[in-house]
């Protein structure tokens, strides 16, 4: 199973978000370098929605991981929910004040201009739908009062556009809005993935009609479809191993990839 | 860990699910196209059968050759006094003549006539029963016009011999029928009497002074009558 011909592509379809596997499609490359050009700007803060598994999270890192050799950003992938950790955290790592004692809003501010950075700093805050109505409020303040320009991402749910509208209007001075992929952009996508891993044999084995079916049950969502492809190519793993006899090598067959969007949950059977 | 087997099993049900309402559609259209057909075509049926029922025996006739009674029906209601008396006119019509042609005997039914018989009782056995019943009830109620067409109808099948009884029979109930005239002598004719056969229309001119007559005596004495 180790040496399958199936285990490398499936491998590669793990729902892990790593910059080093970002792929560059047109459109969110467009996206991408309007991202990287809003920041530039002297703007307090910018919002990055859409849908869940469109790729925010993706382009928050890939953002992250080319402004920091250059700049002061900071990532923070996972929410910190607690108001008062929230504060402390933030001084810690951006301003390297640390404290066991709880910050208040006041003594943040103060920490941030004693600090005097010549470059504003960056915060990435992903998944920024966890925080709070009163977090979310001191974040405002905090990009109001210019210490830090923060880049959220927001899942685009109604409830969720909602919160952006609320506390975020009158402050986001860009707001970005990720759209799913369509069959072409999903085929680039998957194609992309696998030649960077030399998997050529299998980008191969990728015909329209698979392309269609894949972009068709998970919606042009890249995350869906990473999970997809990653049981399909478990599927062919057990199939190379168990009957290979079954395995065509010129195209991928529509049952599997049936069958794996019932192991994702994308079928109801 | 992938379970195969319960995934297969799985997909199964989803495609048989998937494909269900199509099938279903398709089953029920088939059905319902059925059921079209079905309907439509009793429904044909029904109007046929009704329009038939009047004209079944229309049909029937048409191929036994009865149609022509309702006209004779018409014809019997407005000859019916004409018809009282029998016999009489005739001989009284022939009395005068100068020279008398001979009196016409009925023809005893010839051999070949048996043999057409034969023929026709195996294409038209309905007709034949048919005519026979017509036949029986001519000789209960004397009736030219039924005479008529017992003629006709035998002369327009063949059976020559037949169609001139009748018609000799028809004369003798009412010498007025021009066309029972022109089919005894065209019967005539065809049983290969044909100097009998211009007497008779010679004697008919005469007395009725018929173009239909005139002009089939004219065909018999050229040659040209077929």
């Amino acid at each position: 199973m180790e040496h399958s011909l199936f285990s490398k592509p499936r491998d590669l379809f793990l729902d892990v978000v790593n910059p080093k596997d970002y792929v560059q499609i047109d459109s969110i490359s467009h996206i991408y370098q309007s991202l990287k050009s809003s920041v530039q700007k002297p703007l307090k803060m910018i919002l990055l929605f859409g849908r869940p598994g469109t790729g925010k999270s993706m382009l928050l890192h890939k953002l992250h991981h080319d402004l920091s050799k250059h700049q002061k950003v900071f990532m923070f992938d996972i929410p910190i929910v607690d108001e008062d950790d929230f504060l402390r955290v933030l001084a810690e790592r951006i301003f390297a004040y640390s404290s066991h004692e709880m910050i208040t809003l006041t003594r943040f501010l103060e920490i941030a201009k004693a600090a005097a950075y010549s470059d504003t700093p960056i915060v990435l805050l992903d998944e920024a739908q966890l925080y709070s109505s009163s977090l979310m409020e001191k974040i405002r303040l905090i990009s109001d009062a210019r210490v830090i320009k923060f880049v959220i991402t927001l899942h685009k749910t109604d409830k969720e556009e909602i919160i952006a509208k609320e506390h975020f209007q009158t402050r986001i001075w860009e707001s970005i809005e990720l759209q799913n992929a369509t069959a072409e952009e999903l085929k680039i996508y998957i194609q992309k993935k696998l030649l960077k891993a030399n998997c050529f044999d299998v980008a191969n084995m990728f015909n329209d009609k698979n392309i269609k079916l894949v972009a068709s049950l998970t919606k042009g969502n890249f995350r869906e479809t990473n999970k997809l492809l990653f049981s399909l190519f478990s599927l062919y793993c057990w199939y190379e191993e168990n009957n290979p006899a079954l395995i065509q090598y010129n195209a991928l067959k529509s049952k599997w990839i049936e069958m794996a969007a019932i192991h994702t949950g994308l079928i109801h059977a | 860990m992938l379970n195969i087997q319960n995934l297969e099993r799985r997909w199964l049900k989803y495609k048989i699910k998937f494909y269900a309402p199509y099938i279903l559609g398709v089953i029920a259209l088939l059905t319902l196209l059925i059921v079209v057909t079905y309907s439509k075509k009793s429904d044909t049926d029904k109007i046929q059968a009704l329009l038939a029922s009047p004209s079944t025996s229309t049909h029937q006739t048409a191929s036994t050759v009865l149609e022509p009674s309702m006209d004779f029906v018409r014809s019997f209601q407005t000859t019916l006094p004409i018809n009282e008396p029998p016999k009489a006119p005739l001989q009284k019509n022939a009395q005068p003549v100068r020279e008398p042609l001979p009196i016409p005997k009925l023809v005893a039914t010839p051999p070949p006539d048996s043999s057409d018989e034969k023929s026709f009782s195996l294409n038209r056995t309905e007709s034949k029963l048919d005519i026979g019943t017509l036949e029986r009830r001519f000789k209960e109620t004397s009736n030219a016009n039924l005479g008529l067409f017992i003629a006709r109808y035998h002369y327009d099948h063949g059976n020559y011999s037949e169609a001139y009884n009748f018609a000799l029979k028809t004369n003798s109930i009412s010498n007025k029928i021009e066309e029972s005239w022109i089919i005894f002598a065209k019967s005539l004719v065809k049983l290969g009497r044909e100097e009998q056969a211009k007497k008779t229309l010679q004697f008919y001119i005469t007395d009725s002074n018929s173009e239909a007559a005139r002009a089939l005596l004219d065909t018999i004495e050229r040659g040209t009558f077929k």
